[in-house]
Formats: C-alpha cells, structure tokens, sequence
C-alpha cells in the first residue's frame, strides 16, 4: 500500500518536481528528503529523488533508489517514468521504452509520458511504435498543425508516403481559410506534401501541385529547382531550359544547373561547340564567374581543349588564384591533358606577359603571375600521377624566390617534403610557413599535422594550443576535445600508433567512437524541435543521413586504426597472459606488464565502490560528495591497452564498420583479420568473399585466401559439420588442390 | 567549385573547415540548429572535381556560409546574422565568400523577410573587412568590446537588404508581364 | 542555506559566441512553447478528419495483418539446435538467427550459405 503525503507534503513534493525543472539539483533532494524523513517508503519522492541525483552524476546510486521506488509503489506511474528516464539516460532505450510502455498503461492521458515514449521511439526507428504514439498524440491535440504534421512524418519515414500525403491533405482539409503567404509553416507544409507527391513518382501532379499550391512559396529557390526536375521529367524540354536559366541567373557557379539545361535544349553530346556555346554566354554574362569556364574543360579535346585551357590558365595566373591548379588535377586522368597542361604554363612563363608581373604582391602572399605559374608547376611535379619531386622543389624554390613571404608557397614546399619521405623537413618547413602569418589558423593547423606526421605530438599539441580558448579546463587537448576536432585525435592517434604508444592511441580512436555516439544522440532534441520550427524536409533529411552515421570516412579511418592496434596487441601476448609487446625491448614490456596489473586493480577497486554503494540505497546523500562530473580515471589509455580481450574489444569499432562501411575493402580485410583470430570461420569467409567480390586482384586478399586455407586445415576439428560443409562448398577461391 | 545549399550530411566536413581555419568553434549540434531551422540559409562550396578513394567519401567544403536568422530580435526587426563564414586557404581569391554570402542573403529576404543582416568580425581582420565592408557594402554599426574569448574586439557590422527586395519586386514584376503574354508554341 | 547554489549554474561561456551557441542550445528541447493555440481551425472538420483517419488506420491495420500473414505464411519449423549454430557461428540474436532460418525454411546450411554470400 503506497504511503500518502499531507497536505503540506504534497506541496513540498511539487517543490521537488520544480526544483528538479529549474536543476536546483541540492534543493531538490534537500526537499525530497524532508518528505521521506516521515513517509520512507513514499515512491514517487524516493523516484523524483532518484531522477535529481542522476542528473547530479550519481547514476549508479540513482538506478538502485529508483528500484526501491518501484518496489515501494508498484502501481505509481511517476516511478515507473523515471525508471524510464534513467535507463534513457544511460542509453539503454530498449529499457526506456518498456518503463516508458508500463507507466502510460497506468496513467494513459500522461501527455509527458506519452510524448517520451516517441521521441524514443523515433530516435529508435521504431516506426511502427512510434505511428502508434503519434496517433495517440494527435487525438489528444488535433487542432494543432504538429500533430499531424509529426503524424504524417511518421508514416513517411515508415515507408508509407500515400497515407504521409493522406494526413496533411486531412489537416489541411480543416482549415477554414487558406493560411496567408507570411505563413511559414504552412508554406513549408506545403512543400512537405509536394516531396511526398513527388516521391510517390506521380511528377504530373507534383508539378500541378506546385505551380498552384506553391506558387508563391518563401522557399523559392525548392520550388524553382523542382520545377526545372519535374519539367525536365515530364519531357517539357522548352519550359524546362528556361527553368534552368532562371536558376543559372541566380547562381552561376553550380554544375548540376548547367547539365540540366544542357540536357534540356536536347543538345547533341556530340555537339561540343554547341554545348561549349552555352558556357561562353554565361562567362560573357557573368564575368566573375568561374564554372563557365572551368567546366568545358572537361568534355573538350584537342586544339578546343588547348584554347580553352590557354584562356582560363591565364586568367587564373595573372589573377594569381592559388587552386588554380586544385581546379584542373582532375584532367590529369586524360594523358594528353596531362601533357598541355604544364606546357601552356610554360609558354605563359616564357611569354613577355609575365615579366610585367614579375613584381611580388602587396603583402607577400601568394603571387601573381610568374610565380603563380611557377607554383602550379610544383604542384604539378608533386602530384601522383606527375611526380618528379626534384623539379617540384627546384619550381617552388623560384616561386620562393619571387615572393619569399608567401605562406602558400612554403605549404607547398612541406608537402613536397612530404612525398619525399622526409616527414622531419616538411614539418620545419610548414613551421617557417607558420611563422610568416601566425593570425592565421589554417596555416597553423597544417603545422600541428605535420607534427604529428614527424611523431611530435608534445610540438603539436603546443601549436594547437595558440588557437584553442586559453580557459578550457584541461588544455588545448580538452579544448579539441570539447569541439570534436576529428582531425586531430585521429592524426594524434595514428602518430601514437608509429611510436608505440599503444594506450594513447587507442585513447585517440575511443574519443572518436564517443564523438560519432555524440553525433546520433544530437538528433534526439529535433524529433520535437523541427515540428516546432516547422522544417520538414531538413529534418527528414537530416534523420536519413543519421541513419547511415558511421560510414563517414571520419569514422572508419579511426576505427580501422583502432581495429590494427587490437590485432597488434593480440598478436603479442606478453607472457603473463595479459597482452603487450612480447619480443619488444625487456622494460617497455615490465612496464606494460605493470600498468596492466595497475589497471586490473583499479578496475576492482571501483567495483567494489559500486557494489557498496548499490548495497545501501536509501541512504540519504551529503551535499558534495561527489563531483558530479566524472574524471578521467585513464587518461594515457593505459587500462585500454591492458586488455586481456583485444578481439573482443575490436569488435566495437569493427560492428559498425562492417555494417555501414561493408563496400569499403579495407573493412572487409580488416573484418577477416578480426574474425579468424577469433576463429569464426564463417564469418571470416563471409569477408573474404566480400572483399574478393570488390577486388580479385588485392595482394591482401590473396594472402588471406592462403591463409584461410591454413587455418582450416589444422583447426578443422572444432568446425561443426554444417559449418564446415558450408565452408567446403563456398570456400571456392583456391585454384584446386 | 559547386556552390549549394548546405545538407545535414555536409556538417562534419563543414566543422572541419571551421576548425581549420577560425578560432570560433562550435560543436555539431549547433550546425544542426542552424541546419534544422533555416535550412534556406546555409551555403556550401564543395570541390566536385575531387576523384572518389572510396565508396563512401563525401562531398570535401572548401567553403561555408553559417548563417541563421535572429530568433526574438530585441529591436523587433526581422534580420538575418552570420554565424560563420570561412573559405579554405587553399580556394582563396575565387570570391567564394562572396558568392556564399549573396546566395545567403537572397534567401534571407525571400523565405524569412529579413530586413537586414548582421555580422561579427575581428577588428583585425582586414582580409575579411575588405569583404563585408568593400566588396558587399556592410557598414559598421558598432564595435563590441572582448567579444572574442582571447579577448579582441568585434566590429558589429550590418547590412541594409533593401536592395535585394527591390531586385525581387522588379523580377515579379517582370514575371507577371511574361505571363501576359499569350501562351504560344 | 542558499550557499550550495554556485554548483548548479551552468559554467559561464566563455565568449559572446559561446553563450549566444549555449542560450540556442539549450532552448532546443523546450517543452512548454508547442501549446500554442490553433489557428483558423474548423472545429467539426477536424472531428471529421479525426474520423475519416481512425476508419483509415483500422483498415490499415487490416492491410499490415494481411500483410503479415502473407509473409509468415506458413509456419516454418525451425530445429533450436540449428538456431544456437546461428548464434554461435554467426554472432545473430536469437530472434535474428530465428528469422534467418525460417526465411530458408528451416534450412541450415541454406541459411548460413545465403548469410555469407557477399552483397549484390
């Protein structure tokens, strides 16, 4: 039988509640515990407890009070919600949702309950949970515009693009008077449906829909670019390039524009001077603009490919745009472009043009015309697919010459370095670039990189740290910690990987494993932020992208590296049975040996903490002993490296590699790497074939075609027969023996 | 050099450029926020001649405009703020700033009937007050005192859109005689 | 008794533009501003759209079962043995090794086959 607050209790237990709201965290307990002072086994303020000390870090404590909650008021919806909150909190949303589930049934109209379920829901994907939720949802407000907007997105998301359209045509069935133009959330609406109509394949009536719905939508540019689409489609050529005019005139600097209306005056492709015409009224038009004349580049050959290449090379030499060459590498693909390329800045060096200019700039930096030309020179002899590094260094060195002050120049100069080999020039190199502009970031940020490439990370650090904010508590590391500087801690991983600091390493590529969780956990507030705001398509857009997070390269190069050290921690044992670098040097391996041992005790002195404090929940908490934040209990990765299961631990990074990474052959050879050490054999074949079907000619597969061969041979008897007569007959890659 | 509306998907190589090249940063939820309320603002400049390594490489940003407009304006006037702005070194001088900046402030007019737009930059920013102030004719309003977190100032600096919304009233205009005309093949 | 007060505000930000990016943020999951009033809507339309969408949804949920039925067709016997081979040699849950199996009839060595085979 749940106990029962006076009066003047229940008034301090909505104080609880509202200290909870304003996170007047020590209050709030302060609150909780005067109630539960006369009324101990009152569930609802031992939960509402509960749910303050989560929010003050204490989550252990938390779990075990909201249990004593639970077992005080069985039947209280306000436990079973924090219940369901805390397990949301520390991530478990299969959890969340069933707490969630078991409190609306015993307080069904709890709008609160209801709205956690499916944000959970959704962030979740269970769309067909998350329908339920929303209809729900909209029977208890259906006046309002969100509802069924979030209801429509709902059925959208789940695939069902009619009954999406169904529901917003419903809503805006109800309305009395069409909503004025100034209305942004019905202008945007209106967009909605249109995305849905098109998805739905019916462009005829995307179109109509368009033209009178949205004719005078705010969001003009959409309703141009789908009108130009549809048009396009619908084979209406005329209308169609008169679109792409429209939107060629607002911005001339995007590809996608010029294809289509190209395509739509029904130009031959053969017709090169056709379709060169109609980027030369458009450079004519727009002067500044760069793609006009950048872009036929691409589809002319030949004496039009040499004049065309002539006029733009000379235009970006005496304008001395420094990607100029950035801009054409792409054409390096074509061998006789290859070729015209270098000679045209040849000539353009050796005309009398460019002794007129032979004066540096105003401030030194970047150049104008020889010396930009003898600066895409360089990079032309340091590019891979031209490489000659000795007449790379000898035309950055003239460019030098010409503008001693160009930060540019002596970027260019490290990369050259780079290519070399001599990762310790390049890095003094940038550094002399560094210094020549120390307000910019950019160039000090290739700096930093460089000393990362030449296994400086302490200089590295340092360089970071004269653009990091100076308070950050912790540093600059912190500091890039705080804003997810992905380029750093992977650069700063990988420079550990090479100087043998196993833990810092792993460290690195942990911090990016939690920034991509970081990254997916940051959807959860626009579930109910884009309904308020209005923005559909983004958001929608926005949960399409989530859904495919981790195949960013961002991720996978770290998780790759992270995956190598594992492999490399398991291939080395140290003796004692812990890992380490068995043959390496006697104390390096002492001193692993000891840092395990040091980690594993750590690890049971805090568990041991834990179960204390699991032991005696009720206790009532003194103010501030805890630090709410928690600490870095590992911050060199020592306990990282000290792993006894490297496999398993592999297993995190390499899951969602293989899951959204699985076209990436550097994935499949790192999954067969994984899965035969831990001799799952099925699933080691399932990446073999896999990176076979990408590439039959990789050296790396071969070797592990040999070597699956190998590994079958001698561990054949742990194989159960169905697996190895599945292995037999697809395992078909070895010429027969 | 595309020049396009920036996606959601764009975001980590859009933190990327920040961070490489500005001191102010911001982590990615703020880009979402900005993303996710005012789609219609953002711009990106993304290298599209750049190969593909992989299956799975996205577009490289050599340039952005973060823009947003300002929710609750204390003078109560619709207007438009750069949150960001920057343009890798190595696509400098193709006036990718300004083209993203323009793109911006037509849809800032259009879509959210700003009347202005605001910035903050480093006083010492020459490059980039050469930009604002020459090149897309904002004025300085005021200069505020430590904005930055080492301590500079900040030039606040504004531009009237009016001209934008005169452009659009004439291309209506100009629209509406076109359809006028009698429909012919 | 207000001296605990200083640990419960938030870290001041550091610049202008941090606290301009804190104050955005932290309005992101604001609950109260979504009961905004309805605007220019026909209170009887809406409660006949109401209905027309509760007929749709019971008919819809007759749609999914008969989907479902179709998918499920038959019930497929599936051996546990060869789950827990799933489980193990495949590292699926249960409930995804049972679907793997049932979707090859019960099939082993089909399933494990069709499992590995790489991608079209």
């Amino acid at each position: 039988m749940p106990q029962q607050l006076s009066a003047k209790e229940q008034s301090l237990f909505r104080t609880v509640v509202r200290n909870y709201e304003d996170k007047q965290y020590k209050k709030g307990v302060k609150a909780a515990d005067q109630i539960l002072r006369k009324n101990p086994k009152h569930g609802d303020t031992l939960a509402m407890k509960a749910l303050i000390m989560n929010s003050q870090g204490k989550t252990d404590e938390a779990f075990a009070l909201a249990k004593v909650a639970l077992q005080c008021d069985m039947k209280s919806h306000v436990c079973w919600h924090v219940y369901g909150l805390l397990y949301r909190a520390v991530k478990n949303f299969e959890e969340a949702i069933k707490a969630y589930k078991f409190a609306l049934r015993l307080e069904p109209d709890s709008a609160q309950i209801q709205r956690d379920l499916a944000l959970l829901q959704i962030q979740m994907r269970d769309y067909q949970g998350y329908i339920v939720s929303r209809r729900a949802m909209l029977t208890a407000r259906s006046t309002l515009r969100q509802s069924w907007t979030a209801l429509a997105v709902a059925h959208h998301l789940n695939g069902e693009l009619a009954e999406a359209e169904r529901v917003l045509t419903a809503y805006e069935d109800t309305l009395k008077h069409p909503p004025p133009k100034s209305d942004f959330e019905n202008s945007e609406a209106v967009m909605y449906k249109n995305s849905l109509i098109a998805e739905q394949g019916d462009i005829p009536k995307a179109l109509e829909h368009l033209e009178s719905a949205g004719k005078y939508n705010l969001d003009k540019l959409a309703v141009l670019e789908l009108r130009a689409t549809y048009l396009a489609k619908l084979d209406r050529k005329e209308e169609a390039a008169k679109a792409y005019r429209a939107l060629l005139d607002r911005n001339s600097e995007y590809k996608k524009y010029y294809d289509g209306l190209i395509e739509a005056m029904e130009i031959d492709p053969q017709d090169i001077k056709l379709r060169k015409a109609v980027y030369d009224g458009y450079a004519e038009k727009y002067p500044r603009c760069d793609a006009a004349r950048r872009l036929p580049l691409d589809f002319l050959h030949g004496d039009d490919f040499q004049e065309a290449a002539s006029g733009y090379i000379r235009r970006m030499l005496d304008k001395g745009v420094p990607s100029t060459f950035a801009n054409l590498k792409h054409l390096y693909s074509d061998s006789s472009k290859k070729e015209v390329l270098p000679s045209l800045v040849q000539q353009y060096i050796d005309s009398d043009k460019s002794s007129a200019n032979e004066e540096p700039k105003r401030n030194g930096d970047t150049s104008k015309g020889a010396s930009a030309a003898y600066y895409f020179l360089a990079q032309h002899y340091n590019y891979y697919l031209s490489r000659d590094l000795d007449k790379a260094m000898e035309y950055i060195e003239r460019a030098i010459e010409l503008e001693p002050e160009s930060v540019d120049f002596h970027m260019t100069k490290a990369r050259i370095w780079k290519h070399y080999g001599d990762t310790q020039s390049a890095s003094e190199v940038m550094e002399q670039a560094r210094a020549l502009d120390t307000r910019d970031r950019h160039i000090n940020t290739k700096a930093a990189k460089y000393q990362l490439r030449n296994d400086d990370s302490e200089a590295a650090i340092k360089t970071m740290g004269l653009f990091t904010r100076a308070e950050t508590v912790g540093g600059p590391l912190a500091d890039l910690h705080d804003m997810q500087c992905v380029w750093f801690l992977t650069e700063d991983g990988q420079s550990y990987v090479r100087q043998g600091k196993i833990g810092l390493a792993l460290k690195r590529f942990t911090s990016i494993y939690n920034i991509f969780d970081v990254w997916q956990e940051d959807q959860f507030d626009f579930h109910s932020f884009s309904l308020r705001k209005g923005q559909i398509r983004a958001y929608v857009e926005m949960m399409r992208w989530e859904d495919h997070l981790r195949e960013h390269p961002f991720y996978s190069r770290a998780a790759l590296s992270a995956v190598d050290v594992y492999i490399k921690i398991h291939d080395k044992p140290l003796m004692n049975g812990t890992n380490g670098v068995g043959n390496g040097d006697a104390e390096d391996a002492a001193e692993r040996k000891k840092a395990a041992k040091k980690a594993r005790k750590e690890a049971q002195k805090a568990e041991r903490e834990l179960a204390a404090k699991r032991a005696e929940p009720n206790k009532p908490t003194t103010p501030g002993s805890d630090d709410p934040k928690k600490k870095d209990d590992d911050p060199d990765g020592a306990k990282l490296a000290a792993t006894t299961e490297p496999m398993n631990d592999a297993m995190k990074f390499l899951t969602p590699l293989l899951q959204f990474s699985p076209k990436s052959i550097d994935v499949q050879i790192a999954g067969f790497e994984v899965y035969i050490r831990r001799r799952k054999y099925l699933l080691a074949l399932k990446c073999l074939l896999a990176a076979y079907a990408l590439d039959k000619e990789h050296s790396k597969v071969h070797e592990q075609i040999v070597r699956f061969k190998l590994a079958l041979d001698e561990d054949s008897e742990i194989l159960p027969p169905k697996s190895a007569e599945v292995i037999k007959s697809e395992f078909t890659l070895l010429p027969a023996c | 050099m595309d020049i396009r509306l920036l996606q959601p998907s764009d975001i980590p190589h859009v933190q990327h450029a920040n961070i490489t090249n500005l001191p102010e940063n911001y982590f990615m939820k703020y880009y979402l926020y900005h993303a996710l309320s005012w789609p219609q603002l953002s711009y990106v400049a993304v290298d599209v001649s750049r190969p593909k390594k992989t299956p799975y490489d996205y577009p490289r940003i050599v340039g952005y405009v973060l823009a947003k407009m300002e929710e609750d304006p204390p003078d109560g006037v619709q207007h438009g703020h750069i949150t960001s702005l920057s343009v890798m070194r190595t696509h400098r001088r193709l006036g990718i700033a300004e083209k993203l900046m323009r793109q911006s402030q037509k849809a800032m007019v259009e879509t959210f009937g700003a009347q202005y737009v605001s910035l903050h930059v480093r006083v010492s920013n020459n490059a980039a007050l050469r930009l604002y102030r020459d090149t897309l004719g904002f004025k300085n309003e005021k200069i505020e005192a430590k904005y930055y977190a080492d301590g500079e100032d900040a030039y606040s600096m504004k531009l009237d859109l009016g001209f934008i919304r005169e452009q659009i009233m004439d291309e209506q205009e100009a629209e509406e005689v076109d359809e006028g005309e009698p429909v012919g093949e | 008794t207000t001296g605990d007060i200083d640990e419960e505000v938030p870290i001041a930000a550091k610049s202008a533009e941090d606290r301009k990016a804190a104050a955005a943020l932290s309005t992101l999951d604001n609950r109260e501003d979504d009961s905004a009033g309805a605007k220019d809507v026909d209170q009887e339309a809406v409660r006949k759209a109401m209905e027309r969408l509760g007929g749709a949804a019971e008919m819809n949920g007759k749609v999914a079962k008969k989907d479902e039925t179709k998918v499920v067709k038959k019930a497929v016997k599936v051996d546990p043995a060869d789950v827990t081979l799933l489980v193990e040699e495949l590292e699926l849950t249960k409930t995804k090794a049972t679907d793997l199996l049932k979707a090859h009839d019960g099939d082993a060595t089909k399933a494990l086959k069709a499992y590995i085979a790489p991608a079209a």
